[in-house]
Protein backbone atom coordinates (compact mmCIF):
# COMPACT_ATOMS: atom_id res chain seq x y z
CA UNK A 1 0.00 0.00 0.00
CA UNK A 2 3.02 2.62 0.80
CA UNK A 3 4.03 2.02 -2.34
CA UNK A 4 3.84 2.75 -5.94
CA UNK A 5 4.46 0.00 -7.13
CA UNK A 6 0.72 -0.97 -6.42
CA UNK A 7 -0.59 1.44 -8.46
CA UNK A 8 -1.23 -0.56 -11.53
CA UNK A 9 -3.48 -3.06 -10.04
CA UNK A 10 -5.24 -0.36 -7.71
CA UNK A 11 -8.27 0.00 -10.05
CA UNK A 12 -9.10 -3.60 -9.64
CA UNK A 13 -8.70 -3.81 -6.46
CA UNK A 14 -11.08 -1.17 -5.77
CA UNK A 15 -13.88 -2.38 -7.99
CA UNK A 16 -14.08 -5.66 -5.20
CA UNK A 17 -16.67 -4.96 -2.43
CA UNK A 18 -14.79 -4.00 0.61
CA UNK A 19 -13.58 -7.50 1.36
CA UNK A 20 -10.39 -8.59 1.08
CA UNK A 21 -9.48 -8.86 -2.89
CA UNK A 22 -9.19 -11.91 -4.20
CA UNK A 23 -6.31 -11.76 -6.54
CA UNK A 24 -3.44 -9.67 -6.08
CA UNK A 25 -0.43 -9.44 -8.84
CA UNK A 26 3.30 -10.09 -7.71
CA UNK A 27 4.11 -6.19 -7.64
CA UNK A 28 1.20 -5.50 -5.12
CA UNK A 29 1.93 -7.89 -2.85
CA UNK A 30 5.85 -6.64 -2.57
CA UNK A 31 4.39 -3.31 -2.75
CA UNK A 32 2.48 -4.73 0.55
CA UNK A 33 5.69 -5.43 2.45
CA UNK A 34 7.98 -2.59 1.35
CA UNK A 35 7.26 -0.95 4.02
CA UNK A 36 8.98 -3.34 6.38
CA UNK A 37 12.44 -2.98 3.90
CA UNK A 38 14.18 -0.22 6.04
CA UNK A 39 12.58 -1.58 9.64
CA UNK A 40 14.46 -4.83 8.55
CA UNK A 41 17.77 -3.24 8.08
CA UNK A 42 17.36 -1.61 11.07
CA UNK A 43 16.29 -3.83 13.88
CA UNK A 44 17.97 -7.01 11.98
CA UNK A 45 21.47 -5.55 11.17
CA UNK A 46 21.73 -3.30 14.16
CA UNK A 47 19.42 -5.31 16.66
CA UNK A 48 18.61 -8.67 15.84
CA UNK A 49 22.25 -9.58 14.45
CA UNK A 50 24.06 -7.52 17.66
CA UNK A 51 22.23 -10.14 20.11
CA UNK A 52 23.43 -13.09 18.21
CA UNK A 53 26.57 -11.60 18.06
CA UNK A 54 26.15 -11.55 22.34
CA UNK A 55 25.61 -14.92 22.47
CA UNK A 56 28.48 -15.77 20.41
CA UNK A 57 31.01 -13.96 22.32
CA UNK A 58 29.61 -15.28 25.32
CA UNK A 59 30.79 -19.13 23.95
CA UNK A 60 34.11 -17.57 22.67
CA UNK A 61 37.72 -16.83 24.43
CA UNK A 62 39.53 -13.51 25.04
CA UNK A 63 43.06 -14.27 24.27
CA UNK A 64 45.53 -11.14 24.73
CA UNK A 65 42.63 -8.50 24.42
CA UNK A 66 41.34 -10.68 20.84
CA UNK A 67 38.59 -12.48 20.48
CA UNK A 68 39.07 -15.84 19.13
CA UNK A 69 36.27 -18.14 17.62
CA UNK A 70 36.90 -21.40 19.68
CA UNK A 71 33.50 -22.08 21.36
CA UNK A 72 33.80 -22.83 24.81
CA UNK A 73 31.67 -22.26 28.14
CA UNK A 74 34.57 -21.08 30.35
CA UNK A 75 33.23 -17.20 30.86
CA UNK A 76 30.26 -18.65 32.37
CA UNK A 77 32.69 -21.18 34.44
CA UNK A 78 34.65 -18.10 35.01
CA UNK A 79 31.95 -15.88 36.32
CA UNK A 80 30.68 -18.73 38.74
CA UNK A 81 33.58 -19.15 40.15
CA UNK A 82 33.65 -15.91 41.34
CA UNK A 83 32.19 -15.24 44.11
CA UNK A 84 31.37 -11.84 44.54
CA UNK A 85 29.38 -12.53 41.01
CA UNK A 86 27.60 -15.06 42.02
CA UNK A 87 26.58 -13.08 45.45
CA UNK A 88 25.93 -9.77 42.57
CA UNK A 89 24.20 -11.80 40.57
CA UNK A 90 21.93 -13.35 43.69
CA UNK A 91 21.87 -9.16 45.05
CA UNK A 92 20.37 -8.32 41.54
CA UNK A 93 17.69 -10.91 41.52
CA UNK A 94 16.54 -10.02 45.54
CA UNK A 95 16.91 -5.96 44.33
CA UNK A 96 14.19 -7.00 41.98
CA UNK A 97 11.75 -9.02 43.24
CA UNK A 98 11.83 -6.14 46.42
CA UNK A 99 11.71 -3.60 44.45
CA UNK A 100 9.00 -4.87 42.19
CA UNK A 101 7.37 -6.05 44.74
CA UNK A 102 6.98 -2.69 46.85
CA UNK A 103 6.76 -0.90 43.38
CA UNK A 104 2.97 -2.98 42.60
CA UNK A 105 2.46 -2.49 46.71
CA UNK A 106 2.65 1.40 46.58
CA UNK A 107 1.03 1.73 43.17
CA UNK A 108 -1.84 -0.50 44.03
CA UNK A 109 -3.54 1.38 46.56
CA UNK A 110 -2.91 4.62 44.28
CA UNK A 111 -4.04 3.08 41.12
CA UNK A 112 -7.19 1.95 43.19
CA UNK A 113 -8.19 5.42 44.67
CA UNK A 114 -7.93 6.98 41.09
CA UNK A 115 -10.30 4.10 39.32
CA UNK A 116 -12.52 3.85 42.39
CA UNK A 117 -12.81 7.24 43.97
CA UNK A 118 -11.83 9.96 41.99
CA UNK A 119 -14.32 11.67 39.43
CA UNK A 120 -13.42 10.52 36.05
CA UNK A 121 -13.22 14.08 34.58
CA UNK A 122 -10.05 14.46 37.39
CA UNK A 123 -9.00 10.65 36.67
CA UNK A 124 -6.89 12.03 33.41
CA UNK A 125 -5.55 14.78 34.88
CA UNK A 126 -4.33 13.22 37.84
CA UNK A 127 -2.81 10.32 35.80
CA UNK A 128 -0.87 12.69 33.57
CA UNK A 129 0.75 14.26 36.84
CA UNK A 130 2.09 10.92 37.44
CA UNK A 131 3.49 10.08 34.18
CA UNK A 132 4.93 13.73 34.32
CA UNK A 133 8.09 13.07 35.65
CA UNK A 134 8.84 10.01 33.99
CA UNK A 135 9.03 12.16 30.77
CA UNK A 136 11.92 13.57 31.88
CA UNK A 137 15.54 12.87 31.53
CA UNK A 138 16.04 8.99 32.90
CA UNK A 139 19.67 10.38 34.26
CA UNK A 140 18.18 13.29 36.42
CA UNK A 141 15.38 11.76 37.92
CA UNK A 142 18.38 9.41 39.45
CA UNK A 143 20.73 12.22 39.98
CA UNK A 144 18.16 14.34 41.99
CA UNK A 145 17.76 11.86 44.49
CA UNK A 146 21.67 12.61 45.65
CA UNK A 147 20.23 15.71 46.37
CA UNK A 148 18.04 14.42 49.13
CA UNK A 149 20.01 11.07 50.20
CA UNK A 150 23.45 12.71 49.78
CA UNK A 151 25.52 13.12 53.22
CA UNK A 152 24.33 17.38 52.98
CA UNK A 153 21.09 16.32 51.54
CA UNK A 154 17.60 16.82 52.43
CA UNK A 155 17.47 14.00 54.74
CA UNK A 156 20.26 14.73 56.57
CA UNK A 157 18.69 18.25 57.19
CA UNK A 158 16.08 16.88 58.13
CA UNK A 159 17.88 14.48 60.84
CA UNK A 160 19.86 17.07 61.89
CA UNK A 161 17.08 19.85 62.58
CA UNK A 162 15.03 17.18 64.38
CA UNK A 163 18.02 16.55 66.61
CA UNK A 164 17.84 12.95 65.85
CA UNK A 165 21.56 13.15 64.47
CA UNK A 166 24.00 14.93 65.09
CA UNK A 167 26.00 14.05 62.51
CA UNK A 168 25.23 13.57 58.70
CA UNK A 169 24.42 10.04 58.01
CA UNK A 170 25.57 8.21 55.37
CA UNK A 171 23.78 4.96 55.57
CA UNK A 172 20.86 6.16 53.17
CA UNK A 173 23.57 6.73 50.29
CA UNK A 174 25.52 3.66 49.01
CA UNK A 175 23.91 0.90 49.97
CA UNK A 176 20.93 -0.98 48.61
CA UNK A 177 17.77 0.47 50.02
CA UNK A 178 19.28 3.55 48.60
CA UNK A 179 18.80 1.21 44.88
CA UNK A 180 15.34 -0.19 45.77
CA UNK A 181 14.19 3.50 47.03
CA UNK A 182 14.96 4.85 43.82
CA UNK A 183 14.38 2.21 41.56
CA UNK A 184 10.63 2.02 43.30
CA UNK A 185 10.59 6.12 42.41
CA UNK A 186 11.83 5.19 38.93
CA UNK A 187 8.88 2.91 37.76
CA UNK A 188 6.16 4.00 39.98
CA UNK A 189 4.93 5.20 36.67
CA UNK A 190 5.05 2.13 35.04
CA UNK A 191 2.97 0.33 37.52
CA UNK A 192 0.76 2.97 38.24
CA UNK A 193 -0.55 3.38 34.90
CA UNK A 194 -0.87 -0.46 33.87
CA UNK A 195 -2.66 -0.98 37.15
CA UNK A 196 -5.19 1.86 36.68
CA UNK A 197 -5.84 0.66 33.26
CA UNK A 198 -6.85 -2.28 34.71
CA UNK A 199 -8.72 -1.09 37.60
CA UNK A 200 -10.52 1.09 35.36
CA UNK A 201 -12.28 -1.57 33.57
CA UNK A 202 -13.67 -3.33 36.43
CA UNK A 203 -17.17 -3.00 37.48
CA UNK A 204 -17.52 -2.03 41.08
CA UNK A 205 -21.19 -3.62 41.32
CA UNK A 206 -19.77 -6.83 41.61
CA UNK A 207 -17.75 -6.07 44.23
CA UNK A 208 -20.39 -4.78 45.75
CA UNK A 209 -22.35 -7.56 45.00
CA UNK A 210 -20.05 -9.40 46.77
CA UNK A 211 -20.17 -7.44 50.00
CA UNK A 212 -23.78 -7.40 50.43
CA UNK A 213 -23.38 -11.74 50.23
CA UNK A 214 -21.75 -11.39 53.13
CA UNK A 215 -17.47 -10.95 51.83
CA UNK A 216 -15.40 -8.18 53.99
CA UNK A 217 -13.77 -5.95 51.88
CA UNK A 218 -10.11 -7.71 51.70
CA UNK A 219 -12.29 -10.67 50.85
CA UNK A 220 -13.82 -9.21 47.81
CA UNK A 221 -10.47 -7.55 46.78
CA UNK A 222 -8.92 -10.86 47.20
CA UNK A 223 -12.00 -12.96 45.63
CA UNK A 224 -13.14 -10.41 43.07
CA UNK A 225 -11.45 -7.94 42.04
CA UNK A 226 -7.49 -9.66 41.91
CA UNK A 227 -8.47 -13.00 39.56
CA UNK A 228 -10.05 -9.78 37.01
CA UNK A 229 -7.08 -7.83 37.41
CA UNK A 230 -4.70 -10.29 36.76
CA UNK A 231 -3.48 -9.64 33.02
CA UNK A 232 -2.64 -5.70 34.21
CA UNK A 233 -0.80 -7.12 36.67
CA UNK A 234 1.05 -9.54 34.97
CA UNK A 235 1.89 -6.70 32.87
CA UNK A 236 2.88 -4.14 35.41
CA UNK A 237 5.57 -6.53 36.95
CA UNK A 238 7.08 -7.98 34.01
CA UNK A 239 7.06 -4.02 32.47
CA UNK A 240 8.93 -3.17 35.97
CA UNK A 241 11.01 -6.35 36.86
CA UNK A 242 13.09 -6.26 33.12
CA UNK A 243 14.29 -2.86 33.37
CA UNK A 244 14.85 -3.39 36.85
CA UNK A 245 16.95 -6.47 36.08
CA UNK A 246 19.61 -4.58 33.87
CA UNK A 247 19.81 -1.41 35.86
CA UNK A 248 23.14 0.25 35.90
CA UNK A 249 22.99 3.99 36.18
CA UNK A 250 21.00 3.34 39.67
CA UNK A 251 22.92 1.33 41.51
CA UNK A 252 26.19 3.55 39.95
CA UNK A 253 24.85 6.49 41.19
CA UNK A 254 23.28 6.05 44.24
CA UNK A 255 24.32 1.93 45.19
CA UNK A 256 27.97 2.80 45.40
CA UNK A 257 30.26 -0.79 46.21
CA UNK A 258 27.42 -2.12 48.40
CA UNK A 259 24.94 -1.86 45.84
CA UNK A 260 26.30 -3.26 42.97
CA UNK A 261 23.71 -5.46 40.32
CA UNK A 262 24.71 -7.40 37.19
CA UNK A 263 24.24 -4.06 35.00
CA UNK A 264 27.78 -2.52 36.62
CA UNK A 265 29.58 -5.89 36.32
CA UNK A 266 28.23 -6.00 32.68
CA UNK A 267 29.92 -2.20 32.12
CA UNK A 268 32.87 -3.16 34.10
CA UNK A 269 33.74 -6.28 31.71
CA UNK A 270 33.34 -4.18 29.03
CA UNK A 271 35.38 -1.00 30.25
CA UNK A 272 38.42 -3.47 30.27
CA UNK A 273 37.88 -4.69 26.92
CA UNK A 274 36.74 -7.88 28.54
CA UNK A 275 34.43 -8.64 26.14
CA UNK A 276 33.45 -12.48 25.82
CA UNK A 277 33.11 -12.31 29.66
CA UNK A 278 31.17 -9.55 29.80
CA UNK A 279 28.62 -11.08 26.92
CA UNK A 280 28.29 -14.13 29.18
CA UNK A 281 27.07 -12.13 32.30
CA UNK A 282 24.73 -10.10 29.57
CA UNK A 283 23.19 -13.63 28.56
CA UNK A 284 23.06 -13.90 32.04
CA UNK A 285 20.21 -10.97 32.08
CA UNK A 286 18.94 -12.44 28.81
CA UNK A 287 18.09 -15.98 30.57
CA UNK A 288 16.06 -13.85 33.38
CA UNK A 289 14.61 -12.20 31.47
CA UNK A 290 13.11 -15.52 29.08
CA UNK A 291 12.42 -17.38 32.36
CA UNK A 292 9.82 -14.20 33.43
CA UNK A 293 8.79 -13.74 30.15
CA UNK A 294 7.92 -18.12 30.12
CA UNK A 295 6.84 -18.12 33.51
CA UNK A 296 3.83 -15.42 32.15
CA UNK A 297 3.75 -16.16 29.01
CA UNK A 298 0.28 -17.54 29.51
CA UNK A 299 -1.00 -13.88 31.17
CA UNK A 300 0.89 -12.18 28.02
CA UNK A 301 -1.07 -13.55 25.47
CA UNK A 302 -4.32 -11.75 26.70
CA UNK A 303 -2.20 -8.49 25.63
CA UNK A 304 -2.30 -6.91 22.24
CA UNK A 305 -0.64 -3.51 21.58
CA UNK A 306 -3.10 -3.07 19.11
CA UNK A 307 -5.89 -4.48 20.38
CA UNK A 308 -6.44 -6.74 17.60
CA UNK B 1 -21.13 4.82 42.15
CA UNK B 2 -20.26 3.46 45.47
CA UNK B 3 -20.53 6.68 46.78
CA UNK B 4 -23.48 6.12 48.54
CA UNK B 5 -21.61 2.97 50.20
CA UNK B 6 -19.11 5.12 51.69
CA UNK B 7 -21.83 7.57 53.48
CA UNK B 8 -23.45 4.40 54.93
CA UNK B 9 -20.03 3.07 56.28
CA UNK B 10 -17.59 5.02 58.31
CA UNK B 11 -14.99 2.61 58.24
CA UNK B 12 -15.42 2.78 54.05
CA UNK B 13 -15.38 6.80 54.60
CA UNK B 14 -12.15 6.17 56.67
CA UNK B 15 -10.43 3.80 53.74
CA UNK B 16 -11.21 6.38 51.15
CA UNK B 17 -9.45 9.50 53.53
CA UNK B 18 -6.61 6.88 53.95
CA UNK B 19 -6.39 6.40 50.56
CA UNK B 20 -6.91 10.02 49.39
CA UNK B 21 -3.70 10.79 51.74
CA UNK B 22 -1.96 7.77 50.31
CA UNK B 23 -1.91 9.52 46.73
CA UNK B 24 -1.01 12.68 48.21
CA UNK B 25 2.10 11.34 49.27
CA UNK B 26 2.81 9.86 46.74
CA UNK B 27 2.29 13.01 44.29
CA UNK B 28 4.88 14.55 46.93
CA UNK B 29 7.49 11.34 46.66
CA UNK B 30 7.31 12.15 42.59
CA UNK B 31 7.72 15.63 42.98
CA UNK B 32 9.88 16.74 45.39
CA UNK B 33 13.23 15.58 43.90
CA UNK B 34 12.42 17.38 41.17
CA UNK B 35 11.22 20.00 42.84
CA UNK B 36 14.07 20.20 45.04
CA UNK B 37 16.46 19.86 42.29
CA UNK B 38 15.07 22.87 40.56
CA UNK B 39 15.39 24.76 43.75
CA UNK B 40 19.20 23.87 44.24
CA UNK B 41 19.39 25.01 40.74
CA UNK B 42 19.04 28.81 42.41
CA UNK B 43 20.94 28.15 45.60
CA UNK B 44 24.19 30.13 45.64
CA UNK B 45 25.82 27.49 47.84
CA UNK B 46 28.37 26.93 45.62
CA UNK B 47 27.93 23.44 46.76
CA UNK B 48 25.11 22.71 45.22
CA UNK B 49 22.88 21.29 48.29
CA UNK B 50 21.92 22.78 51.89
CA UNK B 51 21.89 25.22 53.28
CA UNK B 52 20.19 27.46 50.95
CA UNK B 53 22.56 30.91 51.23
CA UNK B 54 20.56 33.13 48.96
CA UNK B 55 19.08 33.10 45.52
CA UNK B 56 20.60 33.77 42.54
CA UNK B 57 20.84 33.03 38.68
CA UNK B 58 24.57 32.91 38.43
CA UNK B 59 24.80 29.03 37.95
CA UNK B 60 22.56 29.31 34.98
CA UNK B 61 25.13 31.87 33.39
CA UNK B 62 27.62 29.56 33.90
CA UNK B 63 26.01 27.23 32.36
CA UNK B 64 25.52 29.00 28.75
CA UNK B 65 28.90 30.12 29.12
CA UNK B 66 30.90 26.83 29.29
CA UNK B 67 31.93 25.52 26.08
CA UNK B 68 31.72 21.65 27.13
CA UNK B 69 27.96 22.42 27.77
CA UNK B 70 27.40 24.28 24.03
CA UNK B 71 29.38 21.63 22.45
CA UNK B 72 27.39 18.83 24.01
CA UNK B 73 23.99 20.89 23.25
CA UNK B 74 25.22 20.92 19.74
CA UNK B 75 25.76 17.22 19.68
CA UNK B 76 22.88 16.40 21.64
CA UNK B 77 20.35 18.11 18.85
CA UNK B 78 22.41 16.87 16.14
CA UNK B 79 21.92 13.40 17.36
CA UNK B 80 18.04 14.09 18.30
CA UNK B 81 18.03 15.62 14.89
CA UNK B 82 18.76 12.82 13.19
CA UNK B 83 17.10 10.22 15.61
CA UNK B 84 13.80 11.78 15.17
CA UNK B 85 14.22 11.57 11.01
CA UNK B 86 15.57 8.09 11.40
CA UNK B 87 13.28 6.85 13.68
CA UNK B 88 9.78 8.70 11.73
CA UNK B 89 10.14 7.08 8.15
CA UNK B 90 11.42 4.14 9.65
CA UNK B 91 8.24 3.39 12.23
CA UNK B 92 5.57 5.32 9.91
CA UNK B 93 6.49 2.82 6.78
CA UNK B 94 6.70 -0.21 8.67
CA UNK B 95 3.25 0.42 10.32
CA UNK B 96 1.87 0.04 7.16
CA UNK B 97 2.23 -3.34 6.67
CA UNK B 98 2.27 -4.08 10.70
CA UNK B 99 -1.53 -3.55 10.73
CA UNK B 100 -2.91 -4.01 6.58
CA UNK B 101 -0.58 -7.15 5.15
CA UNK B 102 -1.56 -10.70 6.59
CA UNK B 103 1.85 -11.28 7.88
CA UNK B 104 2.87 -15.00 8.26
CA UNK B 105 4.65 -15.27 12.02
CA UNK B 106 3.02 -11.87 12.82
CA UNK B 107 2.91 -11.81 16.60
CA UNK B 108 6.33 -12.68 16.59
CA UNK B 109 7.26 -9.83 14.03
CA UNK B 110 5.40 -7.59 16.41
CA UNK B 111 7.59 -8.73 19.44
CA UNK B 112 10.79 -8.11 17.60
CA UNK B 113 9.85 -4.57 16.53
CA UNK B 114 8.61 -3.97 20.32
CA UNK B 115 11.35 -5.64 21.86
CA UNK B 116 14.24 -2.86 21.98
CA UNK B 117 11.83 -0.78 24.05
CA UNK B 118 11.25 -4.09 26.65
CA UNK B 119 14.44 -5.29 27.27
CA UNK B 120 17.41 -3.41 29.26
CA UNK B 121 19.05 -0.37 27.42
CA UNK B 122 22.49 -1.96 28.63
CA UNK B 123 22.03 -4.77 26.41
CA UNK B 124 21.48 -2.45 23.15
CA UNK B 125 24.23 -0.70 24.38
CA UNK B 126 26.69 -3.38 24.50
CA UNK B 127 25.77 -5.48 21.90
CA UNK B 128 26.13 -2.61 19.62
CA UNK B 129 29.65 -1.61 20.62
CA UNK B 130 30.56 -5.22 19.61
CA UNK B 131 29.17 -4.93 16.61
CA UNK B 132 30.36 -1.90 15.90
CA UNK B 133 34.14 -1.65 17.21
CA UNK B 134 34.81 -5.58 16.63
CA UNK B 135 32.85 -6.87 13.48
CA UNK B 136 32.57 -3.59 11.20
CA UNK B 137 35.52 -1.88 12.61
CA UNK B 138 34.06 1.25 12.85
CA UNK B 139 35.40 3.95 15.38
CA UNK B 140 32.65 5.11 17.58
CA UNK B 141 31.13 8.74 17.02
CA UNK B 142 27.54 10.69 17.43
CA UNK B 143 26.54 8.47 14.32
CA UNK B 144 26.94 5.15 15.80
CA UNK B 145 24.98 6.61 18.84
CA UNK B 146 22.12 7.87 16.18
CA UNK B 147 21.47 3.91 15.31
CA UNK B 148 21.36 2.83 18.92
CA UNK B 149 19.47 5.20 19.76
CA UNK B 150 17.62 4.47 16.60
CA UNK B 151 16.50 1.00 17.42
CA UNK B 152 15.13 1.99 20.98
CA UNK B 153 13.12 4.90 19.84
CA UNK B 154 11.79 3.79 16.21
CA UNK B 155 9.19 1.37 18.40
CA UNK B 156 7.65 4.51 19.70
CA UNK B 157 6.58 5.64 16.42
CA UNK B 158 5.64 2.35 14.77
CA UNK B 159 3.38 1.78 18.20
CA UNK B 160 1.75 5.55 17.95
CA UNK B 161 1.27 5.16 13.87
CA UNK B 162 0.25 1.54 14.37
CA UNK B 163 -2.63 2.75 16.65
CA UNK B 164 -3.65 5.54 14.42
CA UNK B 165 -3.74 3.31 11.22
CA UNK B 166 -5.54 0.69 13.26
CA UNK B 167 -8.55 3.45 14.00
CA UNK B 168 -8.31 4.60 10.24
CA UNK B 169 -11.39 4.02 7.90
CA UNK B 170 -9.94 2.15 5.00
CA UNK B 171 -13.28 2.95 3.05
CA UNK B 172 -12.10 6.57 2.90
CA UNK B 173 -9.21 5.29 0.71
CA UNK B 174 -11.29 3.29 -1.64
CA UNK B 175 -13.27 6.31 -1.61
CA UNK B 176 -10.79 8.76 -2.77
CA UNK B 177 -9.96 5.54 -5.49
CA UNK B 178 -13.10 5.49 -6.81
CA UNK B 179 -13.19 9.11 -7.62
CA UNK B 180 -9.79 8.46 -9.40
CA UNK B 181 -7.13 9.35 -6.98
CA UNK B 182 -3.80 7.18 -7.39
CA UNK B 183 -1.86 5.81 -5.09
CA UNK B 184 0.60 8.84 -4.71
CA UNK B 185 -2.46 10.99 -4.08
CA UNK B 186 -4.44 8.64 -1.79
CA UNK B 187 -0.98 8.86 0.59
CA UNK B 188 -0.60 12.48 -0.10
CA UNK B 189 -4.38 13.61 0.84
CA UNK B 190 -6.07 10.91 2.46
CA UNK B 191 -3.23 8.70 4.48
CA UNK B 192 -0.90 11.33 5.53
CA UNK B 193 -3.48 14.37 6.65
CA UNK B 194 -4.95 11.85 8.65
CA UNK B 195 -1.77 10.31 10.32
CA UNK B 196 0.00 13.57 10.43
CA UNK B 197 -1.23 14.14 14.16
CA UNK B 198 0.19 10.44 14.94
CA UNK B 199 3.48 11.18 13.09
CA UNK B 200 4.11 14.58 14.80
CA UNK B 201 3.46 12.98 18.12
CA UNK B 202 6.00 10.06 17.53
CA UNK B 203 8.65 12.56 16.22
CA UNK B 204 8.32 15.21 19.19
CA UNK B 205 8.20 11.92 21.47
CA UNK B 206 11.44 10.39 19.81
CA UNK B 207 13.43 13.91 19.56
CA UNK B 208 12.91 14.33 23.58
CA UNK B 209 13.85 10.75 24.52
CA UNK B 210 16.85 11.05 22.22
CA UNK B 211 17.61 14.06 24.03
CA UNK B 212 17.25 12.26 27.50
CA UNK B 213 19.35 9.09 26.67
CA UNK B 214 21.96 7.72 28.78
CA UNK B 215 22.45 4.46 28.62
CA UNK B 216 22.91 3.40 25.03
CA UNK B 217 24.49 6.88 23.82
CA UNK B 218 27.30 6.05 26.73
CA UNK B 219 28.94 2.83 25.20
CA UNK B 220 28.23 4.10 21.39
CA UNK B 221 29.01 8.40 21.52
CA UNK B 222 33.59 7.28 21.53
CA UNK B 223 34.86 10.51 22.75
CA UNK B 224 32.05 12.97 22.21
CA UNK B 225 29.60 14.21 24.92
CA UNK B 226 25.81 14.44 24.79
CA UNK B 227 23.98 16.43 27.85
CA UNK B 228 22.91 13.73 29.55
CA UNK B 229 26.08 11.80 29.35
CA UNK B 230 28.04 15.26 30.17
CA UNK B 231 26.45 15.49 33.41
CA UNK B 232 27.11 12.01 34.33
CA UNK B 233 31.05 12.54 33.82
CA UNK B 234 30.47 15.87 36.32
CA UNK B 235 27.96 13.95 39.23
CA UNK B 236 30.89 11.67 39.21
CA UNK B 237 32.59 14.28 41.07
CA UNK B 238 30.03 15.50 43.32
CA UNK B 239 26.87 17.61 42.70
CA UNK B 240 28.14 20.99 41.53
CA UNK B 241 25.06 23.97 41.10
CA UNK B 242 26.15 24.35 37.70
CA UNK B 243 25.36 20.82 36.90
CA UNK B 244 21.59 21.65 38.64
CA UNK B 245 21.35 24.28 36.86
CA UNK B 246 22.01 22.16 33.73
CA UNK B 247 19.41 19.89 34.75
CA UNK B 248 16.79 21.69 35.07
CA UNK B 249 16.94 23.31 31.83
CA UNK B 250 16.95 19.82 30.94
CA UNK B 251 13.99 18.92 32.60
CA UNK B 252 12.19 21.88 31.02
CA UNK B 253 13.09 21.14 27.97
CA UNK B 254 11.62 17.49 27.95
CA UNK B 255 8.36 18.94 29.66
CA UNK B 256 8.08 21.79 27.18
CA UNK B 257 8.54 18.67 24.31
CA UNK B 258 5.82 16.24 25.68
CA UNK B 259 3.34 18.99 25.95
CA UNK B 260 4.19 19.57 22.18
CA UNK B 261 3.98 16.41 21.34
CA UNK B 262 0.00 16.56 22.95
CA UNK B 263 -0.91 19.84 22.24
CA UNK B 264 0.58 19.98 18.32
CA UNK B 265 -1.22 16.44 16.90
CA UNK B 266 -4.28 18.13 18.26
CA UNK B 267 -4.07 21.37 16.49
CA UNK B 268 -3.04 19.43 13.54
CA UNK B 269 -6.19 17.42 13.47
CA UNK B 270 -7.98 20.22 13.65
CA UNK B 271 -6.02 22.51 10.97
CA UNK B 272 -6.39 18.46 8.47
CA UNK B 273 -10.19 18.84 9.56
CA UNK B 274 -10.36 22.08 7.59
CA UNK B 275 -8.34 21.41 4.42
CA UNK B 276 -10.44 18.96 2.78
CA UNK B 277 -13.79 21.15 2.99
CA UNK B 278 -11.26 24.14 1.33
CA UNK B 279 -10.34 21.95 -1.36
CA UNK B 280 -13.64 20.66 -1.89
CA UNK B 281 -14.90 24.18 -2.03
Amino acid sequence: MASPSSEATQPADVALPLGRPARRSWTARVGEYVGFAPAIVLFGLFFLVPLGLIVCYSFWQTVDYNVVHHWTVDNYRYFFSVPTYVKTVWATIWVSVVATLLTLAVAFPFAYWLARYVPRRYQKILLVLVILPFWTSYLLRVYSWLNILGAQGAMNRFLHWTGLTDQPVSFFLYDRPAVILVLVYLYFPFAALTLYASLERFDWNQFRAAMDLGATPATAVRRILLPQIRPGLTTAVIFVFIPILGEYLTPQLVGGARGVMIGNLIVNFFQGAQYTRGAAAALLIAALIVLLLTLFRRSLEVEDPYGT
Amino acid sequence: MARDLDIVSPRGRLTRAALAGWAVLIYVFLFAPIVLLVVFSFNSNKYGTFPITGWTSKWYGQVFHDYQIRDALTTTIRIALEVTVVSTIVGTAAAFPLVRSRLPFRSGIRITLVLPIMIPGLLIGISLLVLFTSVLHQQLSPTTAVIGQAVYTTPFVLLLVAARLQGFDASLERAASDLGANTYQRLRYVVMPLLAPAILAGALFVFTLSLDEFIITLFLIGSHNTLPIYIYTQVKFGITPEVNALAALLLAASLTLMALAFVLPALVRRAVRLVPRKAGA
